[in-house]
């Protein structure tokens, strides 16, 4: 699948849109898919999508720049950045934040580190995941937690694993983010409480292959800016969550992401 | 089931009721070919109702089970292909290339899977139990699954699964199944069916070979005594102890027999009585011809006698008296041998005989009797082929003699005499034509009657004796006569 050249290209004879294995392929897939299918009839050109089988992979294939377009978060933007990807826009919503989430009917009301108890089970999805894991943790430790000793700390892949976790009692904390919190069914969803958000960080980029004509980067972000404009574009919009689509994006927002 | 065996009820000699005609039975007839036995029917009638119902019963079966084993091929294939499809959808929409390549794995190590690929999208064959297909980017293999049965020389069914997520296609699976151990099973199962129906004909036909050998062999055994009913064994009876139409048939035929028993008794009776009552009359009719016949003679001689002892007797008269006397008495020498000739033939000695010697030996016998009248002309007519016959020489040769000197005889005033013999096809047949005076309408009947002649000086013995003749060699002396045309007196004689 890799197709990497220095030089710039006219779009190939299909494109591939890589997303971040945040959640399981499938709800990726349904999340995706319209967008994919939007752009390929904006673009003429078939559009694939493709995600990873975990974090390190879809990093590894960033790096080889096996894809053309790519989903991620702010702070696999900056690995990316350095395997020739720019950024074009970003998604125009909510703060991009971490939370920590608890079983509403459990012992832990918040997070307090006097009041929590030792040997507590901490879950995140991937140990690279930015939002859930590494902002979380950041903001955990801020709080005066040492998260490697106080916890035992669990990684189950993806976001919706993480949830269903927590909500089986496998764990007792978890790190995640509001879409995918948002994106559980009600049922689950109601049986979860929020007990800490970290600070807002620069929204989840999509960002291309550098080496791409700059017409086709360009058409590619026309496409995406103007998703509000169309039924079909809104429709994408609505399967992906983001309501107010895209904006445009810079990697000056990006460079303090660490 | 009736028992019947041909039975002797008592051993006492009957007259023969049946023709030689209607004695086939008897004959070889009787043997008949072995597909027109009831027996070979009946194993066939049976042994076909079993090949046609087991046969279509088979067929059915079949035919059901191969398409049942078809449809489980058909289902356990999509079940696969489904199955393979759900299995593989997070591992195609990741492109984990490692996960594919298990799950490709453990679905061809299922039974009759010949090959199995994961594409994406584009056509990029992400998976393949084919190594070196792997990131080959090709048309599909099929657009949609086959269904069975497939086209002749097509051994794989070929199955496509696509994958879908949010109502679109974003790859498929295909899969490739063997029909190899279906056909096998197939093959199985119609050879299985062929040793049912070949197991069914041979019971069937041992159960109708077993059925009709109960029945034939009592209809073997009614055979065998009609055969000996037809030879005129009336004391034959079978044995019938069975309930059934064989065994009423059984006594039906007994009740016949023994119907036919006292009636040929009384025929028997009757026979005795008029065959009797013929020889009384005949003996009477016989003693009053002999009577007559020698009354004339005798009162001649004894007129004749009286007047030689008379005194007054001339010499010259005297011998014309002794003239008469002895005329006479030769006359009753002559009815007493020809009386002696036709009372006294014996059996006759049937030899092969060659006929037209015979026949031309006795007319140069009596061409060369000085008393044969110089102004009849004897012809014979005799085929060039062999004439053997079955007779008895001596007899036949006074039969020849006796009829020819009665044609010469007939012709007083001369003519032609022809001797014709004739073969046919079983018999020779003999024919003595005369230009005579012929015999009179009255007596044609009658001549064969001892002591009936229309000649003046004839004893009316020939032609009984020649009747008599005949009827030892089976055969009887034919007349055909026009007065004053001629006569014509055939017989037949068979051939040797």
């Amino acid at each position: 699948m890799q197709r990497t050249t220095e030089q710039p290209q006219l779009l190939p004879n299909y494109l591939r849109f890589g997303i971040l294995p945040l959640q399981s392929p499938t709800k990726l897939a349904a999340m995706f898919i319209p967008l994919t299918e939007y752009l390929q009839q904006a673009l003429g050109t078939p559009v694939q999508f493709v995600t990873a089988p975990s974090f390190s992979r879809y990093m590894s294939r960033v790096k080889q720049r096996d894809y053309d377009i790519i989903y991620l978060n702010p702070l696999t933007y900056t690995e990316a950045r350095k395997a020739g990807y720019r950024v074009i826009v970003k998604v125009a919503q909510e703060p991009f934040t971490g939370i920590l989430v608890v079983r509403k009917d459990g012992p832990i009301k918040d997070l307090d580190p006097q009041h929590l108890a030792a040997g507590l089970r901490l879950g995140f999805p991937d140990p690279n995941a930015f939002a859930a894991t590494v902002m979380t943790r950041q903001y955990m430790e801020n709080q005066g937690f040492d998260v490697n000793r106080q916890f035992h700390v669990h990684y189950f892949g993806s976001q919706d694993s993480a949830l269903m976790a927590l909500y089986s009692g496998l764990v007792d904390i978890i790190g995640t983010w509001r879409p995918s919190l948002r994106s559980m069914p009600a049922a689950v969803r109601k049986d979860l409480h929020i007990i800490a958000e970290t600070p807002p960080q620069p929204q989840m980029p999509i960002a291309v292959r550098e080496n791409m004509s700059k017409q086709d980067i360009q058409r590619i972000k026309n496409c995406l800016l103007s998703l509000t404009h169309t039924a079909q574009g809104r429709k994408a919009l609505d399967a992906l969550g983001f309501k107010n689509g895209f904006v445009q994006a810079n990697d000056a927002e990006y460079l303090g992401v660490h | 089931m009736s028992t019947i065996a041909a039975d002797t009820v008592e051993h006492n000699p009957a007259y023969p009721l049946l023709g030689a005609n209607d004695t086939n039975i008897a004959g070889s007839d009787t043997e008949l070919h072995w597909y027109a036995t009831l027996r070979f029917r009946l194993i066939m009638s049976v042994a076909l109702v079993h090949a046609i119902l087991m046969g279509a019963f088979i067929w059915d079966a079949v035919t059901e089970q191969s398409n049942s084993i078809r449809a489980e091929l058909q289902n356990r294939g999509h079940a696969l292909s489904s199955l393979m499809a759900v299995a593989t959808t997070n591992a195609l929409l990741a492109e984990d290339i490692a996960s594919l390549a298990e799950v490709i794995d453990r679905v061809y190590k299922q039974p009759d899977v010949t090959y199995g690929e994961v594409i994406d999208a584009q056509g990029n064959i992400l998976a393949s139990t084919n190594p070196a297909r792997v990131g080959q980017r090709v048309a599909p293999r099929i657009r949609v699954s086959e269904t069975m049965p497939l086209q002749p020389g097509d051994h794989v069914l070929d199955l496509r699964e696509n994958i879908h997520v949010a109502g679109r296609d974003v790859g498929a699976v295909f899969i490739g199944l063997s029909t190899d151990n279906l056909d096998n099973a197939l093959i199985a199962t119609r050879n299985e069916g062929l040793l049912f129906i070949f197991i069914a004909l041979l019971v069937g036909s041992l159960a109708a070979g077993a059925l009709s050998f109960a029945t034939t062999r009592n209809l073997h055994a009614m055979t065998m005594a009609v055969r000996r009913l037809t030879g005129g064994d009336l004391n034959v009876r079978v044995s019938a102890k069975g309930h059934d139409e064989v065994g009423l048939l059984a006594r039906a035929f007994n009740a016949m027999v023994s119907s036919l028993q006292r009636t040929s008794y009384q025929v028997k009776i009757e026979h005795e009585k008029r065959t009797e009552a013929e020889r009384l009359a005949c003996v009477g009719e016989l003693s009053a011809s002999i009577a007559h016949e020698i009354r004339n003679p005798l009162s001649a001689i004894i007129n004749s006698v009286n007047l030689l002892a008379r005194d007054d007797l001339q010499q010259a008269d005297h011998g014309q008296v002794m003239d008469i006397v002895n005329a006479e008495s030769g006359r009753l020498q002559r009815i007493l041998n020809d009386f002696l000739s036709f009372s006294r033939i014996p059996q006759s000695d049937m030899q092969p005989i060659e006929l037209c010697r015979l026949v031309r030996d006795t007319v140069i016998l009596l061409s060369n009797d000085p008393d044969l009248p110089g102004n009849v002309q004897i012809e014979t007519r005799l085929p060039d082929t062999n004439c053997m016959g079955r007779m008895d020489m001596d007899q036949i040769r006074q039969v020849l003699m006796n009829l020819i000197l009665n044609g010469v005889q007939a012709m007083p005033e001369g003519g032609k005499l022809t001797v014709e013999v004739v073969a046919a096809q079983e018999e020779l047949n003999v024919r003595i034509i005369d230009t005579g005076i012929g015999i009179p309408d009255s007596l044609v009947d009658k001549v064969i009657r001892p002591f009936v002649t229309g000649r003046k000086n004839g004893t009316g013995l020939g032609l009984s004796i020649v009747q008599r003749i005949l009827m030892q060699h089976g055969s009887k002396l034919n007349i055909v006569s026009h007065p004053n045309i001629g006569t014509e007196m055939s017989f037949s004689l068979k051939i040797a």
